[in-house]
């Protein structure tokens, strides 16, 4: 028996052979509203760190979570916080709770066309509208035209965020149509005059950004008001990591919280966490 | 599947309309024909975007039904997992009869979710050499307004009591559960109505149930006695932890008994959980679970009614980078309840003290493969001149999931 056990034993830890990053490379994966300032980040940093590669991959915060509990990435994006499940696939997975890094804030945006006279929306009349009770701009101070709504994938941090705290829950009007990242959502918008759509404020090009209607007051999604809370679709973009970073993967993150890197965050559009 | 085939459908079509857009080219005869004929009007530069406009719009059309039609698949979820086992045990049983070296399959679940903002449909069988059977069949609403932090469940469940028996088989290291939750939580199922529900860090699991359980042998209850089963518990990420109770009763006769009578069915439970972030090489995680209580499962199925036992297991888990992990485990099952271990013919009581120390290697290939190797070396108290069965079981066990 004992022999039996010691060759099971020695042939399972040969098989074991620890599919370890390759080192020099750190791989990023996750939210899409994060690609192109993480992207930013990954060019400052490898100028400056040569031997290191950071890999960066988007396809939502769902995605870059699950590839986290897969062993798959080093650092998954997420803009919006783990959820619990997700936390119990890592915790059986890998005994851990995971480390939740913010570095940096967002002020999710919805978007009009620039010739949508709608300058400012209550977060109700948004819920309205994404639920399909509205759906025609003139119930909300617009033109009689039908509303066209366009939504992320749920894969998407945004899509929760959105759905969490704008719809209290509830699921997107069935005619919302799902576009594959914040990219293609503003695309949709500036080509399509009764659209409206939501993302990351780094991605307003081309579009109208709405205010957001908070009794006699409005509010834009600018650094002042997403740092004070005021903007009430504030939220912070995170990192997050299996273990305790350590080695490149905390030499990179060290450089995206540095001043430098926090300068990154304001070119590209989003708010610096410090 | 309706939907499935709508949406191939509609892709179908959509492929094929565009490959009718693309600009065709004739063949040679077909091109000597249209030299001798009269030349055609050509369409204008604004017919030709008036029908490209009125494809794109079809197509946006399609485009748009087939996305509800996948919208209402995502909702649907199927998931499931095997683990082929290999094992070699030195005795059958504690009295060195037999033994065995063998494959099997353990487990072969196959699960199917469906779920929607306010409901969810799960359904979970398990196909393996011993048969067919239902394990789930469960109906979920989840409570509107609560945006499904609160949940009412109705039909085959797991009992919501402690760590271990309501743990996925597939997620939790050793390849069983430990003896003390096998007596007292056998096939972890029953038919019954469970609240589940959390606010901030607490979690709250209660239920009534039948109380025999799937194991039992009956496919209805047999009496009509409820019993009340729940969870107080407390998540804060690195440290999560809860105590149980169960409040019921068993019907049955005993010995001495004339006709069936209520035995009461109890238990108390307390588990913890530590997840650790401290050393370089990966996660560890201490975990525990401690039971006591009446009326508790045995061998085949039997019930020992009004028989009081207790028992508990600690767990330590090492991960080792990404896709290695160690692990051993004590677990100790107290049948007598602190009553004195006996002998019978040289060999330790059938009920007497059980300790086990179970050693793991465990490492993933890629995301769905998991090998697990195990010894596990239980120890029955020893009484007199009464040894210790030579009863050790080694597992090699290769789980896919999906």
């Amino acid at each position: 028996m004992k022999k039996t056990l010691l060759s099971s034993l020695t042939a399972l830890l040969a098989l074991a052979t620890p599919l370890a990053a390759q080192a020099g490379t750190i791989t990023v994966k996750g939210s899409d509203t994060m690609v192109i300032l993480v992207q930013r980040w990954a060019e400052e940093f490898m100028k400056k760190n040569p031997g290191t590669k950071v890999q960066v991959t988007g396809g939502g915060s769902g995605t870059g979570l699950s590839a986290l509990q897969n062993g798959t990435t080093d650092i998954a994006m997420s803009s919006r916080e783990m959820k619990e499940a997700e936390q119990e696939k890592l915790r059986a997975r890998f005994s851990t709770t995971g480390v939740e890094i913010p570095v940096a804030k967002d002020g999710v945006t919805f978007y009009v066309n620039d010739t949508n006279p709608v300058t400012s929306l209550t977060v109700d009349q948004l819920k309205g509208i994404y639920l399909g009770d509205t759906t025609n701009w003139k119930d909300v101070g617009g033109p009689a035209a039908t509303i066209v709504l366009y939504s992320r994938e749920n894969s998407s941090g945004t899509y929760s965020f959105v759905k969490d705290n704008v719809l209290g829950g509830d699921d997107y009007a069935s005619n919302a149509q799902t576009l594959p990242g914040t990219a293609a959502v503003v695309n949709a918008v500036a080509k399509e005059k009764n659209g409206i759509g939501y993302g990351g404020a780094a991605y307003a090009k081309g579009v109208k950004e709405l205010k957001i209607k908070k009794g006699s007051e409005e509010f834009a999604p600018t650094a002042d008001n997403v740092k004070s809370g005021k903007y009430p679709l504030s939220r912070n973009l995170f990192f997050y990591l299996r273990n305790k970073p350590s080695g490149e993967a905390k030499a990179f993150i060290d450089f995206t919280l540095s001043p430098e890197g926090q300068a990154v965050v304001t070119k590209v559009g989003y708010f610096p966490v410090k | 599947m309706r939907n499935l085939l709508v949406a191939l459908f509609t892709l179908t079509t959509s492929a094929a309309l565009a490959q009718s857009a693309e600009p065709q080219t004739p063949a040679p005869s077909e091109a000597q024909s249209t030299e001798a004929a009269p030349a055609a009007a050509e369409p204008t530069i604004e017919e030709r975007i008036a029908m490209d406009e009125g494809k794109v719009a079809a197509l946006e059309e399609q485009n748009t039904t087939a996305q509800s039609d996948l919208s209402a698949l995502k909702k649907l979820k199927i998931s499931g997992y095997i683990q082929s086992r290999y094992q070699y045990q030195e005795s059958l049983d504690d009295y060195g009869n037999g033994g065995f070296s063998r494959f099997t399959v353990r487990r072969g679940r196959l699960k199917a979710t469906y779920t929607t903002d306010l409901a969810q449909a799960m359904l979970q069988i398990d196909a393996s050499p011993a048969g067919v059977v239902l394990k789930d069949a469960e109906a979920t609403l989840f409570i509107p307004g609560t945006k499904q932090t609160w949940s009412l469940t109705a039909g085959q469940t797991k009992w919501p009591f402690g760590y271990e028996a309501p743990q996925s088989s597939g997620d939790r290291e050793f390849p069983e559960r430990s003896r003390v939750i096998r007596a007292f939580l056998p096939s972890e199922r029953d038919r019954g109505v469970k609240l589940n529900g959390r606010y901030d860090f607490l979690r709250l699991n209660i239920g009534v149930f039948d109380g025999n359980g799937t194991d039992s042998g009956t496919v209805q209850d047999n009496d009509k006695d409820k019993d009340v089963i729940g969870r107080v518990g407390f998540d804060l990420k690195w440290i999560s932890g809860g105590v149980s109770g169960w409040y019921g009763d068993s019907l049955g006769k005993l010995a001495n008994d004339e006709f069936r009578t209520a035995y009461k069915r109890t238990r108390i439970g307390a588990d913890l959980q530590v997840y650790l972030d401290v050393l370089p090489i990966g996660g560890t995680a201490l975990k525990g679970e401690f039971i006591a209580g009446k009326t508790f499962g045995g061998a085949n199925n039997a019930t020992n009614l009004n028989a009081a036992a207790h028992g508990y297991w600690l767990l330590l888990v090492q991960n080792l980078g990404l896709s290695d992990a160690v692990a051993v485990r004590f677990d100790s099952f107290d049948p007598r309840n602190g009553a004195a271990n006996v002998a019978a013919n040289g060999v330790p009581g059938a009920n007497n003290t059980v300790n086990t120390v179970g050693l793991l290697v465990q490492h993933y290939f890629g995301e769905n493969l998991k090998v697990s190797a195990v010894y596990e070396i239980p120890m029955t108290a020893k009484v007199d001149d009464a040894k210790d069965p030579k009863d050790n079981l080694f597992t090699l066990q290769m789980q896919a999931r999906f």
